[in-house]
């Protein structure tokens, strides 16, 4: 089961271009969406988990059309909105209960045995009496896992899921994803790197509604070997460096500023040979560097 | 399946909520206190059965209004809720169905709320069988009573108004837009019912209010006891109609809504061309940290300064938000809408001069309910808006969090809360301003307008804003602080109407003002300043305790809350919490001073018993014999200025009696001080309170012998009373009567005359008018005296008095004028002064002075008045007999009413009267002339033919009056234009009525005495001739015009006309006056062909019917063979109103169906069978027909 998305894009009434002409091709297993803020991830998100519509372009899951069938998806997706709310005054188990339901657990039994197993996964089960406008924001988030879990979807959309979570509760949700990825179409968006370097098989970078790359991690970052250099510098250097090098990001360690700057070969005596990681793939694609934004084959350094 | 399963979840989930079971509290509560105050007492007074099925079904209906506004967030919240909570990612995007998820939300809030309808029932059930209602007047319990009401009335709202609320709140996305679609609900019912005809009106009423308001004035006595509202006819149309159109809304809503991210799109930009598609701007790739961004370093100020900017700032954005919102603006297009048609258009067809304290008159009191109600509504979601919108977008953590005093945030909102109603004002007077300039009238009198609407009514309506404002505030839940609101409301609009509870208790009441343009405000504005002072004190504590109670970040529990209030409760807040309580104290004691201690305080139900208790203790002093009055002579002093009238006066009796008079009991309202007479007396019995007096003769009074007594009358205001000022006495346009002076003997009108008041108070039944066939009711002589009236006058030195009689003379001293009246023949003992600063109209006929005593200014009708007198005069005394006095008066007094009322050679009026304007030019009705001829004519019939106190009285007076008037038009005017006047009275005839009535002889009501009697009497005068009717109207005067007993009675009339009527038009005469018959006439259809001759040939298919309806409502059908008159006309020309007659003539016309032929010279337009409806036809749209012509 595949999910093929050809040339989607969609303008806002208020005239921002959200999308434009985004072909990607997303295989069973682990998916991520890496891109920054305002890139249009979420926007792509909702299309494919059938809350919005585009202005063009064709969304398909295997054989469903995700856009004239929206039914059908539905009963086979999984969402985890980036932002949601819930009802303040219903308990996670009946709220729970009522989307099981409505998801399509008809029977009693084998309802209350999927809840009880999910709330449990999410290590719900000890509140699952409160109501949830007590919950925490963590707490939340989790019943959202359980809600998007139910009926084991074939296809899972995740937004931004650990912005929210502390770090225990991240590597818990990050491990229940990945136990997911086997036989379903997991996409998870996100614009935190690590997110997708530990978990996603493939990945895509998206910036300004346009895909600016579609690799496999390893693959990518092995791509940069040899050619991300570090230096310390300080603030009023590090505008020369901009002219001079090709500098890709700008870190803080330990109260000083190190650059990281891409070159085939050492810029200069001050320059270390550094590890690249995904983070550097991911700065560089947005930079223009690598994947569709180049416009050169390579960065020519200014002399 | 789903379907179910989330109409399981929503209506369990709303089930267990608390504000569900408030509201059926609620509901069950009002329903209860209404019934008990709106039925109980007609109950007890015998018109009907307490739980009579048509009092279920109209308190059914009432109380729908209130649940639709109450319950308005059950349909909200089943339709929004997702949306406003942001679970609609999670729920959209489950395999649900949108006929499934709407259908379950929809039949889960019909379903509540039509459990919540079962409360009305309950509360309604609760107050019949209450304990304190006398077993008698429930009437059978009758379950179907209730059925029918649940299953025709609620059930059928409930499931129009929530269709109604649930599309709102679903396509908006807000469950407050619930509201305001049940507003608009109410708006656009009302409003069509007042453009469209009353029929129509009845359809597209979707609560059934109008329909349920006919119902009373329509049925029979037997009907309202035991008819059940049945699902027939037009109220039938009207159920399928509104479940039509609920349907239909449910549709639309369906095929609109998306199970979808919505991105919120202002709709000008969807309309607008779409932008160039750009990229979103793009952020800062974060790395390169380029050019740094330097935020300018600004200095930051925290202190009263700045407060006071930021609550203006607030102010400005709360506004905004209101004004530019959907729901606001839907509103304010209501209120304007409200205000354009509360403008008063005319009276009877005739156009109003709009001036400007009409039109404000208008404005700010329009006489319909839902016309005063909206800013109220208004104001409860504008309140509602104001505290949550901003907790419903989260902002209101970060608001929370920053360096905001509490009362800048409350402060501001009350402020934007305040310019939205400063809009509705301007609304107002827009369209006030837009009535006057568009009748061509520019005395706009701008001021006037500022001060009533921007100062007196937006200070009442601050004090609600501010009330709503601080319950959202204190109980700080969205659902339970919109009832609470709603609730208040109507507790102090309850209040308000009917006078329960004093003005110091009643939130935002105080005695009210008044505006006359003669008057100005008068003495009206001192109280009210005081008592909105008060009521101001009072919200400035309510203001204090919000500001201490309000919700700072996510703390909400009570008990936390009134810990943070303690921590708030500052030096300043303590400081201004005591200036409000001193305020308070001070104005309330004022007040209070005013109110109770120099006046009396007394509630309605105080007046009733103290009448009763007159009745009790005096009544047996009732027909005694006491001397009467036959002369008065008085010296009145007003002073105007210090609101003042001193009264020495002197009364001359006679004895009339055979019996001597040892006692003389005195009835007065006003103390009469020391009361002297002219031979030794003693007081027996003096009681203050109930106003009795008692003085015995130390030599009684023999028969013959005549009597003096000396009183005094003091009438001066101390401070103000809670019933609001009296404005007899004023700076310009003092009016009062002689009802401050003694009356002689024990006074019956003074008893109470309901049958319930009677049995609440213990008295015994007596029938509010004597039976025409008492004897003894005609020999009642009290209240018909004649007197001998000499009275000087004195006022201010500017103004004019004006007292009855002849003025001898008038002089000034001392900075006074003096005016010396004396009566040139009797006049009856009912008469009034003014005093004013008058300009004077003159006029004369023969030797009768008239004059007009006017506010100079208001000068429209003055000619067409002085016309009619003389008109009117002369008519009179060549028909019915002489006009006793030398002088005849029409005096102008401060008020808005638009009639005239007669007393003793004198005319009054109030202000609106001169607003009339009927314009010059034929086509203008002038019911100033005829209003005036009617006036006049009292001076024959009411003042020298004074009927006995019976049944049918009011014939002799009103009827009589009414229909010499009519001679009076027609002679001046001509038959068309007496036709035009006659079509726009039986109007009357068209307001829903009952058909149960007692004959005109025993008539007892205004219709009858005003409508139904001059219009027999005119028909009569068509049949047999005017003049005929006038001889019997001369000689019934020649009889009984000296006002000895036994005094005369409709009898005496029907008796005269009966010797004028020809023997065949007896029968005409019987089914007029001693039957209630109505005749059903009508054309089934009229056809012409053009002979040989040239002459047309018209065939008339009538149809006929007669009943006569009893008491109860029973009619029965009665074989009729009546002379009728049948018309055909000639099209209508341009200058006409209608086409000339070119056939008219009486035929005999049997029941059931007949044909009748006429020729005509030629060619007819229209034909008609009494088309003039002499005879009394309920159905008038069918007597006349187009011809249609054969070839």
């Amino acid at each position: 089961m595949k999910l093929h998305i050809r040339g989607v894009s969609k303008t806002y009434s208020n005239g921002v271009q959200a999308l434009k002409n985004v072909t990607l091709t997303i295989p069973a297993g682990m998916y991520g969406l890496l891109g920054p803020n305002g890139a249009g991830k979420s926007t792509l998100m909702r299309m494919i988990a059938t809350l919005q519509e585009p202005d063009e372009g064709r969304i398909r899951l295997g054989d469903i059309d995700v856009l004239e069938q929206k039914a059908e998806v539905r009963k086979t997706l999984g969402y985890l909105p980036q932002e949601f709310g819930v009802y303040p005054k219903v308990s996670a188990e009946k709220l729970l209960d009522h989307f099981a339901l409505l998801k399509g657990i008809a029977e009693r039994r084998a309802r209350k045995e999927v809840v009880e197993a999910l709330l449990r996964q999410t290590n719900l089960w000890e509140v699952r009496k409160q109501k949830l406008g007590g919950y925490s924001g963590g707490m939340k988030q989790r019943f959202g896992v359980a809600v998007a879990l139910l009926g084991n979807p074939q296809l899972m959309i995740v937004d931004e899921p650990t912005a929210g979570l502390d770090p225990a509760e991240r590597v818990r949700f990050l491990n229940l994803l990945s136990e997911l990825g086997e036989n379903s179409v997991v996409l998870l968006s996100t614009h935190i790197v690590e997110d997708v370097s530990e978990l996603c098989t493939r990945m895509a970078i998206i910036d300004e509604g346009e895909i600016l790359l579609e690799a496999e991690p390893l693959p990518a970052v092995e791509e940069l070997n040899g050619k991300i250099w570090g230096r310390v510098i300080s603030k009023e250097d590090l505008a020369r460096l901009e002219r001079e090098h090709v500098v890709i990001s700008t870190k803080l360690f330990a109260g000083r500023t190190v650059a990281r700057v891409y070159a085939d070969a050492a810029p200069g005596p001050d320059f270390e040979p550094a590890e690249p990681d995904l983070e550097d793939v991911y700065f560089s694609t947005i930079a223009g560097h690598l994947g569709r934004r180049r416009v050169q084959p390579d960065p020519a350094p200014a002399s | 399946m789903r379907l179910r399963e989330i109409f399981r979840f929503e209506l369990g989930y709303q089930l267990r909520r608390v504000p569900t079971w408030l509201y059926v509290a609620f509901l069950a509560f009002v329903a209860f206190v209404w019934t008990g105050e709106n039925y109980l007492a007609y109950a007890r007074n015998g018109d009907f059965f307490f739980g009579a099925p048509f009092v279920v079904a109209e308190v059914t209906v009432v109380l729908c209004v209130f649940w639709m506004l109450v319950a308005a967030y059950v349909a909200g919240d089943a339709a929004a809720r997702d949306v406003e909570t942001g679970m609609h990612p999670l729920t959209y995007t489950t395999p649900v169905r949108k006929a499934d998820y709407l259908g379950g939300r929809f039949l889960a809030a019909f379903v509540l709320n039509a459990l919540i309808l079962l409360a009305v029932l309950a509360g309604i059930l609760l107050a019949v069988h209450a304990p304190g209602v006398e077993a008698e007047i429930r009437g059978p319990f009758r379950p179907a009573a209730y059925l029918t009401a649940y299953a025709f009335i609620a059930l059928p709202n409930a499931f129009v108004a929530t269709a109604i609320q649930f599309s709102f709140a679903a396509l908006r996305r807000r469950a407050i837009a619930s509201y305001l679609g049940g507003v608009l609900l109410l708006v656009t019912a009302f409003v069509l019912f007042l453009l469209l005809e009353r029929d129509v009106g009845q359809l597209l009423d979707p609560l059934g209010l109008i329909a349920i308001d006919d119902l009373r004035s329509k049925w029979t006595p037997i009907e309202l006891n035991t008819r059940l509202m049945a699902l027939e006819g037009w109220w039938l149309a009207n159920r399928l109609l509104w479940l039509g159109i609920a349907l239909g809304t449910l549709a639309v809503t369906h095929f609109r809504f998306r199970l979808s991210h919505h991105t919120a799109t202002p709709c000008w930009s969807r309309i607008s061309r779409r932008r160039d598609a750009h990229s979103p701007t793009p952020a800062a790739s974060g790395i390169l940290g380029n050019t740094p961004v330097s935020v300018p370093q600004v200095r930051r100020t925290f202190g009263f300064r700045a407060h006071a900017r930021q609550t203006l700032a607030i102010a400005w954005k709360s506004f905004g938000n209101i004004a530019k919102s959907r729901g606001g603006l839907l509103l304010l297009a209501v209120v304007a809408i409200f205000a354009l048609v509360s403008v008063d258009p005319g009276h009877m067809g005739v156009p109003l001069l709009p001036r400007a304290d009409h039109v404000l008159h208008g404005l700010v009191d329009p006489g319909v309910p839902p016309a005063y109600l909206i800013i109220p509504l208004l104001i409860v979601f504008c309140s509602a808006e104001l505290v949550w919108r901003e907790r419903e977008a989260s902002l209101s953590e970060i608001v929370d969090a920053a360096p905001v005093p509490e009362w800048v945030l409350f402060l501001g909102r009350f402020l934007g809360l305040g310019l939205v109603l400063a809009l509705c004002m301007v609304l107002r007077m827009m369209a006030g301003v837009l009535h006057q300039v568009g009748r061509g009238y520019y005395d706009l009198e701008v001021g006037l307008y500022l001060q009533i609407l921007f100062g007196l009514q937006l200070a009442d309506y601050l004090l609600l804003a501010l009330l709503a404002l601080v319950v959202h505030v204190v109980v700080n839940q969205k659902h339970v602080g919109h009832l609470v609101v709603l609730l208040i409301f109507v507790a102090i609009i309850a209040a308000y109407g009917n006078g329960i509870g004093h003005h110091l208790l009643v939130y935002g009441s105080d005695p009210g003002w008044s505006y006359t343009d003669m008057r100005g405000f008068g003495p009206s504005l001192g109280p009210w300043l005081w008592f909105n002072l008060y009521w101001t004190a009072w919200a400035l504590l309510l203001a204090l305790v919000a500001r201490l109670l309000w919700v700072r970040g996510n703390e909400e529990g009570l008990g936390v809350r009134l810990r943070v209030a303690r921590r708030r409760f500052t030096r300043p807040t303590a400081w201004a919490a005591s200036a409000a309580v001193g305020l308070i104290l001070t104005s309330g004691g004022f007040i209070f001073y005013n109110t109770n201690v120099l006046n009396e305080y007394g509630t309605a139900s105080d007046d009733m018993e103290r009448r009763a208790e007159y009745e009790r203790r005096y009544g047996e002093y009732e027909g005694i014999p006491q001397p009467r009055l036959t002369g008065t002579n008085l010296h009145v002093e007003i002073h105007p200025e210090r609101r003042a009238v001193d009264i020495r006066g002197t009364y001359r009796l006679v004895n009339g009696s055979a019996v001597p008079i040892d006692s003389v009991h005195l009835a007065s309202e006003v103390d009469p001080g020391e009361v002297d007479f002219d031979r030794p007396a003693t007081g027996v019995l003096v009681d203050e309170l109930l106003g009795h007096r008692i003085y015995a003769l130390k030599e009684p009074l023999q028969p013959g012998d005549s009597l003096r007594l000396d009183f005094e009358a003091h009438i001066e205001p101390r401070g103000f009373r809670y019933r609001g000022v009296d404005n007899s006495v004023v700076a310009n346009g003092t009016y009062f009567t002689n009802r401050w002076l003694p009356a002689i003997g024990y006074q019956p009108s003074r008893e109470l005359s309901s049958a319930g008041a009677r049995r609440l108070h213990g008295l015994p039944p007596r029938p509010a008018i004597p039976s025409l066939d008492d004897a003894q009711a005609r020999l009642d002589m009290t209240g018909t005296e004649r007197i001998a009236f000499e009275a000087v006058v004195s006022t201010d030195e500017g103004q004019i008095a004006v007292a009855p009689g002849a003025l001898i003379r008038t002089w000034t001293e001392g900075g006074r004028r003096y005016f010396h009246y004396s009566t040139d023949a009797p006049i009856g003992n009912e008469y009034a002064f003014f005093s004013a600063d008058y300009a004077v109209h003159e006029g004369r006929w023969n030797d009768v002075a008239i004059q007009i005593f006017h506010h100079p200014g208001h000068t429209a009708n003055l000619e067409r008045m002085v016309r009619s007198v003389r008109a009117s005069l002369g008519h009179y005394t060549e028909r019915f007999g002489p006009y006793p006095y030398g002088h005849i008066r029409l005096v102008e007094h401060p008020g808005h009413g638009l009639g005239m009322h007669a007393e003793a050679n004198t005319i009054d009026y109030e202000e609106g009267f001169s607003l009339l304007n009927p314009g010059d030019g034929p086509r203008g009705l002038d019911l100033p002339f005829y209003v005036v001829a009617h006036e006049v004519a009292h001076q024959w019939w009411g003042a020298q033919l004074i009927p006995a106190r019976v049944e049918g009285a009011g014939v002799l007076v009103e009827s009589l009056a009414s229909y010499s008037a009519y001679q009076v038009v027609e002679e001046s005017y001509g038959p068309e234009h007496l036709r035009r006047l006659l079509g726009r009275l039986r109007m009357a005839y068209q307001v829903p009525r009952t058909h149960a009535a007692v004959p005109l002889l025993r008539a007892n009501d205004a219709f009858l005495y005003y409508r139904k009697g001059p219009f027999a009497l005119y028909a009569l005068s068509q049949y047999i001739g005017a003049e005929r009717v006038n001889d019997a109207l001369r000689r019934l005067l020649e009889e009984h015009g000296s006002g000895a007993p036994p005094l005369p009675t409709s009898l005496d009339l029907y008796r005269e006309l009966q010797a004028v009527t020809p023997d065949s038009l007896q029968h005409l005469l019987h089914d007029l006056f001693e039957a209630n018959t109505f005749w059903e006439l009508g054309i089934e259809q009229a056809t012409a062909e053009q002979t040989e001759a040239g002459t047309w040939q018209v065939i008339l298919d009538v149809r006929a019917r007669k009943v006569v309806v009893d008491t109860a409502g029973v009619e029965t059908e009665v074989p009729m063979d009546d002379w009728v008159e049948v018309g055909v006309f000639a099209p209508v020309e341009e200058s006409e109103q209608s086409g000339e007659p070119l056939y008219m003539r009486m035929h005999r016309v049997r029941s059931t169906e007949q044909t009748i032929t006429v020729t005509v010279p030629r060619k007819p337009a229209h034909a008609g069978i009494d088309p003039y409806h002499l005879l009394i036809d309920l159905e008038m749209g069918d007597n006349i027909e187009e011809v249609k012509i054969e070839i």
